[in-house]
């Protein structure tokens, strides 16, 4: 019998997934199964904290310069 | 507002998340192909890769019923 695993498909970019995989391999909490350079499965649980953990990710990741909105 | 943009659009554009079903582990090609020609047709196919043998469905039910019809091992 061919078997089916419950979980939330997610496709991207290579360079999104590549943080991804940095994440779960942390604690290993995420991801199901690898699939291909764009594609994985994660368990369904787990999507909105992983969509937290790579929001943050990005912001470390994304360079610009500080706008500081304080005025004299 | 730049970085917000740029986390909104990985959200909605960059990154697809559907939940359902993976399967796998079909004995041969054959039974691998009818089940996803089937999902195909009753629209619940989402992702395929035929060299790994493996493919995600939105809904398994009616696919679970089709596969137990078939004696699909």
């Amino acid at each position: 019998m061919p078997k089916a695993v419950r979980g939330v498909l997610v496709q991207c970019d290579p360079s999104i997934k590549s943080i991804i995989l940095k994440i779960d391999s942390e604690e290993h909490a995420f991801v199901v199964e690898d699939l291909d350079d764009q594609t994985l499965v994660i368990k369904e649980n787990m999507l909105s904290i992983l969509k937290m953990r790579l929001d943050a990710a990005l912001k470390e990741n994304i360079k610009t310069p500080t706008d500081d909105e304080e005025s004299d | 507002v730049v970085d917000q943009i740029r986390l909104w659009q990985i959200e909605n554009e960059r990154m697809k998340a559907t939940p359902g079903f993976l399967f796998k582990e079909f004995e041969n090609q054959k039974d691998y192909q009818s089940c996803v020609t089937y999902a195909g047709e009753i629209g619940v196919l989402v992702w395929k890769n035929e060299t790994k043998g493996l493919f995600f469905v939105s809904k398994m039910e009616q696919l679970r019923d089709f596969i137990k019809s078939r004696k699909i091992k």
